[in-house]
């Protein structure tokens, strides 16, 4: 079995088969008739649906908007989050005084920011790229903390050895020793942006992106467009959720393999 | 009590030459659990430049913390630890250490982690690269210079660190049980470099092991240690040239004095002189 699935297009096949089964179920539904008919859109009507949104180019636009604004807030709430966290960690009264505070933050469902940051910087797109950020600090920031305050002290002192200063104690130990875990945190970021996207997407219903379009087709009752946006945010979510780990695991390829 | 730590060395010592290390009535304790704990107990000492010193003794008689001390990870103690007559109190490429487990840095490659010890040397940035190439060729790994750590066995490992610490030519090399982790066969073939390398460089060298026979093939002085606290209990001149034979009489029956020695039990002359080879139980 594990032979097998070292060929790449045979792990890739086997990953396909629940997916597949999970259609012909849902496809078979949809046919049966009667009530259920309702609740589940044949595949034919969806394809139509995709085809309907991709020639307008109504589907890219959003999968571009959805993915920019995660990504941007992925870049300053992941910049934020890492730095916050690699300070914390590096100096010790830095996170007596703001430990606690980002902690009980932490506790508030991101859901909750909402309502008090769209009084402060409105119901537009400022407030979902906010909401976004904050999803996005808090993974790096405490994977980078985490990452910075373990450093091995044998590799600190080697450090010591060789006379390292603080700057090449910091960028030739801390941060590569770290980077393992900085990193981790940077693609659990990807993952929280990813949805927190969407969803601020489908509550404040601005600027574009596939909540948007989820939101809009849920009001006109448009099973068939609800499930190509959920199709398109599966996936484009998961490519680039791939993208990062192949990333990762360029990055980190001083590591030995896990197997 | 505490003698200033800037003070000048005595005129002789500065006329000595490198490497000569004078360790005089050097104690040292831990608080373990609130409580004062002696780890070393009036230690005296005193290696010639050139000198190649081996240390043995059980766990726990302080001579990893002693290693700790010389290389200047820990500034804690009293007494006198001085390297040409200067007090040690923090680290220097003056000296180098190697340690039992290799400390290569895993994100860097062979090269990358041997260069980094020159990081902050005098030595010009052109000439570095044919420095690291010329130890990398001293400890027999040439083509692994862009291998990870990980990628190395644990013998190519532990030269590379030994390697890594010979790079700045430190004038005082400390070995940290640096073969502990070896097997058998590795181990000797390490020794033999370890010889080789000591005999072109002909710096001082102190090696703390627990392999007694490691320590005689190599030392020149083997310094026996008690434990609890760690006191010197002797100190056995191997009046062997270097290189040596493994074979060699006397190295086999000092080997048994020490550990009759280490196990706390006068050895039966009778015996040594019979079954050479035997350990006392």
């Amino acid at each position: 079995m594990s032979a097998l699935l070292s060929r790449p297009w045979l792990r890739i096949g086997v990953g396909l088969v629940v997916p597949a089964l999970v259609l012909i179920w849902w496809q078979s539904q949809a046919t049966a008739g009667g009530a259920r008919a309702i609740a589940f859109a044949p595949l034919q009507s969806v394809g139509t649906a995709f085809v309907e949104l991709a020639e307008s180019g109504l589907i890219f636009s959003d999968m571009l908007a959805t993915l920019s604004r995660s990504l941007s807030g992925l870049a300053i709430g992941g910049a934020l989050g890492i730095a916050t966290g690699v300070a914390m960690a590096c100096w010790r009264p830095l996170d007596r005084v703001l430990g606690p505070l980002l902690m009980a933050i932490r506790q508030v469902p991101l859901m909750g920011w909402l309502p008090l940051i769209g009084l402060w910087a409105g119901t537009g797109g400022a407030s979902e790229l906010i909401v976004v950020s904050i999803s996005a600090f808090f993974p790096t920031m405490l994977n980078s903390y985490e990452g910075v305050a373990h450093v091995e002290r044998r590799y600190v002192e080697v450090g010591r050895i060789y006379g390292f200063t603080a700057a090449q104690r910091f960028r030739l130990i801390l941060l590569p020793a770290a980077m393992p875990l900085v990193l981790t945190g940077v693609t659990q970021a990807f993952a929280f942006a990813w949805i927190s996207s969407i969803a601020t997407e489908i509550l404040l219903g601005v600027g574009g992106g596939l909540g948007v379009t989820m939101q809009l087709a849920q009001t006109q009752q448009r099973l068939d467009i609800i499930l190509v946006t959920i199709i398109a945010t599966a996936l484009l979510g998961f490519a680039i959720n791939q993208l990062f780990c192949s990333l990762r695991a360029h990055l980190l390829r001083w590591q030995a393999s896990p197997l | 009590m505490f003698p200033d730590v800037r003070s000048r060395p005595p005129a002789e010592a500065k006329a000595a030459a490198r490497g000569a290390l004078t360790i005089s009535d050097l104690d040292k304790s831990f608080t373990i659990a609130g409580a004062p704990r002696a780890v070393l107990d009036g230690v005296n000492l005193t290696v010639k430049p050139g000198e190649f010193i081996s240390i043995v003794g059980a766990s726990g008689c302080g001579k990893s913390t002693l290693l700790r001390l010389i290389v200047g990870l820990d500034a804690e103690y009293s007494g006198e630890i001085r390297l040409d007559g200067e007090r040690i109190a923090t680290t220097s490429l003056d000296r180098g250490i190697v340690f039992q487990d290799h400390r290569l840095f895993p994100w860097m490659t062979l090269g990358q982690n041997i260069e980094l010890a020159l990081l902050n040397t005098d030595t010009p940035k052109a000439r570095r690269a044919q420095i690291v190439a010329d130890h990398i060729a001293l400890v027999n790994l040439q083509g692994f210079e862009t291998a990870y750590p990980h990628q190395l066995s644990g013998g190519m490992a532990q030269r590379a660190a030994i390697a890594r610490a010979l790079v700045t030519e430190p004038k005082l090399l400390l070995l940290d049980e640096p073969l502990g982790a070896l097997d058998a066969l590795t181990r000797v073939h390490v020794q033999n470099e370890l010889q080789r390398i000591w005999m072109a460089q002909r710096s001082t060298m102190i090696m703390v092991t627990h392999d007694v026979e490691e320590a005689l093939y190599l030392g020149d002085r083997v310094v026996v240690m008690s434990p609890n606290p760690g006191r010197i209990r002797r100190i056995v001149d191997v009046d062997l040239p270097h290189p040596r034979d493994r074979s060699a009489p006397l190295l086999h029956r000092l080997k048994d004095e020490i550990l009759a020695e280490l196990t706390a039990r006068p050895a039966d002359p009778a015996n040594l002189v019979r079954l050479p080879g035997r350990e006392e139980r």
